[in-house]
């Protein structure tokens, strides 16, 4: 048999789409807590890097955002190249990082606790924050012109969400402990 | 949940008939090319060129306009900051702390029309092009770079599946939810607690079927002797035509007049 050496086998290709497929349902399934509805949309890209690993992970989470950017309608809000240059584009590149982090975290283990799933999530979700609010940062002050402090970016687009992805973080761990058997690989 | 996938127009227009990787290249350098405009002679030519855009796909003005819809807040959010916070030379109109300056009125105006021409202008893209369209351009433009070893096809394989499985996963995480709700599951319930637990019920499912579906899905394409991109022959050949020269031609015109307004104004 001469097989030729793949950078992915069919498994790993097929599983990677279906995450990708699932980030997409994640922004849809809205659970409304207090003030700032939340999106599922964390709890599964987190997911993603907490089963299939960092490497997997990020880039099922990077199918998502390429079908995106070229115009394939997967994004909330529509996509396209345009999507990039909206402020808050940073945190759905942050999803990657997240996604990769928790795989990090999480590493190539056999028995992972739930303590450390949750310690994954928490870092995926720190890794979102960071990127997104550089981001956001760049885009304000230097395309569209505007003088944004660090304080008030993090006022506006971070500090009102972490109660609802701390919560979202508590499910995916509890979610990834229950299926982590199931993941055929 | 409502997922309105595929935005596709279809239609017979020279944008409809040239080729997905002429029209990925041009969307991407039109939206360098608007991002190098610096005055509003420039910004007439592009609005000129994108009317006429507009026009010759026949996807009617309508769809344009609704692609704007998701960026109203930011147009607005983007006015305010810069017609109150931007120090100009020519005072306006002083209330209270509020400066308002002539400089601030036209960067604000500048502001709008640029991201009114990206976000139209993509969504030209997506309105004469179909997903499989798209997946398969993209690939074909990504191939170059399977030589350092990117998995261009691979990936190409992968938003094609993603696409494939988007509806599916919609209806079962539905089918799954309403399941549960007749189960006793309160997804309305007023406890936080109680309304996080009751999401459990709905994920584990969820991903089981979809880890189940992967397995099916990977034998089925390995049973059909399915290895990867190399010696794949393909259904559709993609081929340029008479309508990318046509439409290539009047997006180099389009760029020279950009870069002379830029120069000259």
């Amino acid at each position: 048999m001469n097989r030729e050496k793949r950078i992915f086998d069919t498994q790993s290709i097929v599983l990677c789409a279906l995450f990708a497929a699932l980030s997409t349902i994640g922004a849809y399934i809205k659970i409304p807590i207090s003030y700032v509805p939340i999106t599922m949309q964390l709890t599964f890209t987190t997911l993603a890097g907490l089963l299939l690993g960092s490497c997997k992970g990020a880039i099922s989470v990077s199918i998502y955002i390429i079908a995106g950017l070229i115009g394939l309608p997967v994004f909330t809000n529509g996509g396209g190249f345009g999507y990039v240059l909206q402020p808050t584009f940073g945190y759905i590149l942050g999803f990657v990082a997240g996604a990769f982090v928790a795989g990090l975290i999480v590493g190539k283990r056999k028995e992972v606790s739930y303590s450390r799933y949750l310690l994954a999530s928490f870092g995926s979700i720190a890794a979102c924050y960071t990127l997104g609010t550089i981001y956001f940062h760049i885009i304000m002050n230097l395309y569209l012109g505007n003088n944004m402090s660090l304080w008030k970016i993090l006022m506006l687009c971070v500090i009102p969400f972490i109660p609802g992805d701390v919560i979202m973080s508590l499910l995916a761990s509890w979610v990834a402990k229950k299926i982590k058997y199931h993941l055929p690989l | 949940m409502n997922i309105s996938i595929g935005q596709y127009v279809p239609g017979e227009s020279i944008f409809h008939r040239s080729d997905p990787r002429t029209k990925l290249t041009m969307t991407f350098a039109y939206m360098v090319i608007v991002l190098l405009i610096n005055n509003f002679v420039g910004y007439a030519i592009a609005m000129f060129f994108l009317i006429l855009a507009i026009v010759s796909s026949r996807v009617g003005i309508r769809m344009v306009l609704r692609s704007l819809r998701p960026i109203v807040f930011l147009i607005i959010f983007t006015v305010i900051l810069n017609i109150f916070l931007y120090q100009g030379e020519t005072l306006l109109l002083s209330i209270g702390f509020i400066d308002i300056y002539k400089e601030g009125i036209l960067f604000s105006i500048q502001m709008i029309l640029r991201i009114l021409l990206l976000v139209a202008g993509a969504s030209l893209l997506t309105y004469t092009t179909t997903s499989i369209m798209l997946t398969d351009g993209l690939e074909r433009i990504m191939s170059p770079l399977s030589v350092i070893g990117f998995p261009a096809h691979d990936i190409a394989m992968m938003i094609s599946i993603a696409l494939r499985f988007i509806p599916t996963f919609a209806e079962e995480t539905e089918r799954i939810m309403r399941a549960q709700a007749s189960r006793g599951a309160d997804f309305d319930s007023k406890k936080l607690r109680e309304k996080i637990r009751s999401f459990i019920p709905v994920l584990v499912p969820l991903f089981i079927g979809a880890f189940r579906r992967a397995t099916d899905l990977a034998t089925a394409m390995e049973a059909r002797c399915y290895r990867g991109g190399k010696n794949r022959t393909r259904y559709r050949v993609l081929q340029f035509s008479k309508a990318d020269i046509v439409l290539t031609s009047f997006f180099i015109v389009f760029g020279v007049l950009v870069i002379l307004s830029r120069i000259f104004f």
